[in-house]
């Protein structure tokens, strides 16, 4: 990916963002491919929380009135029983018309036809991506066909809670040159001062974040390693995933990281949404979410911690996309659809960042800055990475799912000490050699 | 006389066909491509790949799969006895006649109704959550705090106790049962001066056998198939610390969240094989302790 194009692209969306707040509204019809008025249905279905259904609905609200006779069935559901239904209705041949879509999961989908190739629908207008960065439209074309148009793009950050800093009377670590190593100090700090919630739960610095796969992803681009090869072969050994997870072994013997029992126990919420981890690093997009999911105002987006003093090695991802799956009977109705969320400059103010920086120039423009915001901190934060931003996304690999989710499980069992940092390593590539075939 | 049994036999087919078609359609059918499947590698996208017994070779090297019996297994062997004793003992006490018996009935029966349901299993867990009622009076009682969901010593005694509690079925079966025992048989026992212990196991239990059989046998291929309480107390995730990872549960993550349909095939298959032989093990098993009243032996 040429990255200096899609770094002056960032520049200049933020530029922009700070002269317009004013487009959005009037309806623009032109190179919609429904041009009779007969009235169609489409399923369209996406994953996420809440607040996004709250968003989406208001999205939907909208393209009913401009589009009177398109009826949209919207469902949601959680990540992972999402992926479930999607995977069993793909083998029925009855995937919805319009879905929201995951990067991992887009070469599985795509093996055997499953998903429209949208070239057609964006040579005839239906779906205009003129105000589209050409090298983030990439991630969506597998094979030559355009299966998918990014809608948005995100980036690692770390989030922390400054009313539980002060109550722990400890401070963040200095962001630009923070390495691992003094992240562990500030989360073994902030236990160590042993302070309680109003419930009387204990409050920790972060969780065991070695138990989340784009992490180590992160890392290992830290260390200058390229985790995943062209071929689809992973470029790292059991050695590797060893060494990450013992850069919190201390914190785990010590018990200073957040309490695994009473993280699964939140769940779906965690430790930090529940005001009762310090910091957690995350997708940059997360922080509406996690504003709305803990009700703290406060929180703050920083840089994340690197091997190296300074040296972040951070990567842009479109954080989701929009695929059409191939079954459809609709496929004008649901390109208009398509079209209307990607560019619908009142769409992007509906949204703001909370599904990502969005790809679209106009609706990034319509993003609402308020001084102090959700949307204006995480474009701040986008902005002040933008020269940390060196490294091109990472290449899912066929499988990333479920070694995803393999990560995920190895790590809660980590967490609980039933496995070593060995086992999982060996019990990981056992599964990834699989998934991966 | 002749064509008269093959119309009835036409007709007696006709009556058939809707259970018929449903059968071949939605059980047998999908039955075979199950069995070739689990010789095949099938991610539900591309067409099945044959891979002879592949899949039931790494079934026996995957610590998650052997994790799946060992939860399975102790589920089985706890839930099943410590449920039928329950079912048991309650009908026993519901067998008297008394003012209120048919409410008591009714409200004893009513868990194992609702027993399956999803919504049971959210406030199972919202019951047994960090901070939840019985973490509360657990406290109260000087248990260690924490909440059962979190903790995975704990959570299987709380998937035991939620199918305890559904004791229902068994116990109406057993109710129907102890009113079949002909009373004279403890007026005699009374008269030769035996007691309620006595009574219980030289005329309840032996007179009670062929139900306590059906019982056993229903209730342990049951046990086997748990699946919505286990996916809804986990958070769909087999945790924590693969604690909950019941057979069904990880059948289930190899079939749809790896798109590994062979696998959970042999899986499924295997299943069917133990279960098989349990139940087959137990009729074997019926001439020791089962009494047939009418048998002559």
């Amino acid at each position: 990916m040429k990255r200096p194009v899609l770094k002056a692209a960032t520049v200049v969306a933020v530029a922009a963002l700070g002269l317009a707040a004013c487009s959005g509204g009037e309806a623009d019809t032109s190179g919609a491919g429904v041009d009779d008025d007969t009235p169609v249905t489409i399923d369209f279905t996406w994953w996420g929380n809440d607040d996004r259904a709250e968003r989406y609905n208001e999205a939907l609200e909208l393209f009913s009135e401009q589009y009177p006779n398109i009826t949209v069935n919207g469902t949601f559901a959680a990540f992972p029983d999402y992926w479930t239904q999607r995977s069993t209705e793909a083998a029925g041949r009855n995937l919805p018309d319009v879905m929201q879509f995951d990067l991992s999961y887009l070469r599985e989908f795509n093996q055997s036809g499953q998903l429209l190739d949208l070239q057609e629908l964006l040579d005839d207008g239906t779906i205009d991506t003129s105000g589209f960065d050409p090298t983030l439209l990439e991630a969506g074309v597998l094979d030559g066909k355009t299966i998918g148009i990014p809608t948005s793009t995100n980036t690692l950050g770390m989030f922390y809670n400054p009313e539980l800093l002060e109550q722990t009377g400890t401070e963040f670590p200095d962001a630009e040159t923070y390495t691992f190593d003094e992240y562990n100090d500030f989360i073994a700090d902030v236990a160590a001062a042993g302070e309680q919630t109003a419930d009387g739960y204990g409050i920790y610095g972060a969780g065991d974040y070695t138990g989340t796969f784009w992490f180590f992803i992160q890392w290992l681009l830290q260390n200058g390693v390229t985790p995943f090869e062209e071929d689809g072969t992973l470029g790292f050994e059991e050695a590797d995933v060893v060494e990450f997870l013992n850069l919190t072994a201390d914190l785990r013997e010590a018990g200073a990281t957040y309490p695994v029992e009473r993280g699964v126990a939140l769940k779906p919420l965690g430790g930090f949404t529940a005001n009762e981890s310090a910091s957690e690093m995350s997708w940059d997009n997360f922080l509406a979410g996690y504003v709305a999911d803990s009700g703290t105002e406060t929180i703050e987006i920083t840089q994340i911690p690197s091997v190296e003093p300074g040296e972040k090695a951070l990567f842009l991802k479109p954080s989701m996309l929009y695929s059409i799956g191939a079954n459809t009977e609709a496929a004008a109705a649901s390109a208009t659809l398509v079209n209307f969320l990607l560019t619908d400059p009142e769409v992007g103010r509906i949204f703001g960042t909370s599904k990502g920086v969005p790809a679209d120039a106009d609706q990034r423009a319509a993003v609402e800055t308020e001084e102090g915001s959700v949307d204006a901190k995480v474009i701040a934060y986008e902005e002040a990475v933008a020269e940390q931003v060196t490294e091109t996304t990472p290449i899912p690999v066929k499988g990333f799912g479920t070694i995803e989710a393999k990560w995920l499980e190895l790590g809660e069992n980590l967490g609980y000490g039933t496995i070593t940092p060995e086992q999982f390593a060996e019990e990981w590539f056992a599964e990834a050699d699989l998934a991966i075939m | 006389m002749r064509r008269r049994r093959a119309a009835e036999t036409r007709a007696g087919y006709a009556f058939l066909s809707p259970w018929l078609v449903g059968f071949f359609l939605l059980t047998a059918g999908p039955m075979l491509a199950s069995l070739y499947l689990a010789f095949t590698n099938y991610n539900l996208f591309n067409a099945p790949e044959w891979v002879g017994l592949d899949n039931f070779v790494r079934l026996f090297q995957d610590p998650n799969y052997i994790q799946a019996w060992k939860v399975t297994g102790t589920y089985v062997l706890l839930g099943t006895p410590l449920k039928l004793i329950s079912a048991l003992a309650v009908a026993m006490l519901l067998n008297n006649s008394r003012r209120g018996q048919g409410f008591y009935r009714s409200a004893f029966y009513a868990p194992s109704l609702i027993g399956a349901s999803v919504s049971i299993a959210i406030v199972w867990k919202a019951m047994f959550i960090d901070n939840g009622i019985v973490d509360q009076v657990g406290q109260v009682l000087g248990l260690p705090a924490g909440g059962w969901v979190g903790d995975p010593s704990r959570t299987m005694p709380m998937l035991v106790l939620l199918t305890v509690w559904q004791f229902g079925a068994p116990m109406v079966i057993f109710l129907a049962g102890l009113k079949q025992v002909p009373t004279e048989l403890y007026e005699a026992a009374s008269v030769d001066g035996a007691g309620p212990v006595r009574k219980f196991v030289k005329i309840t239990l032996p007179m009670l056998s062929p139900v306590l059989f059906f019982n056993l046998l229903l209730e342990t291929i049951h046990a086997f198939q748990i699946f919505a309480s286990a996916f809804i107390i986990s958070s769909g995730t087999g945790g924590p610390a693969r604690s909950t990872l019941f057979y069904t549960l990880y059948l289930y993550f190899r079939g749809f969240r790896d798109f590994q349909m062979g696998y959970a095939s042999a899986m499924a298959w295997i299943l069917v094989l133990v279960v098989g032989a349990i139940s087959f093990v137990l009729f074997r098993t019926q001439n020791r302790w089962v009494h047939y009243s009418g048998e002559g032996k």
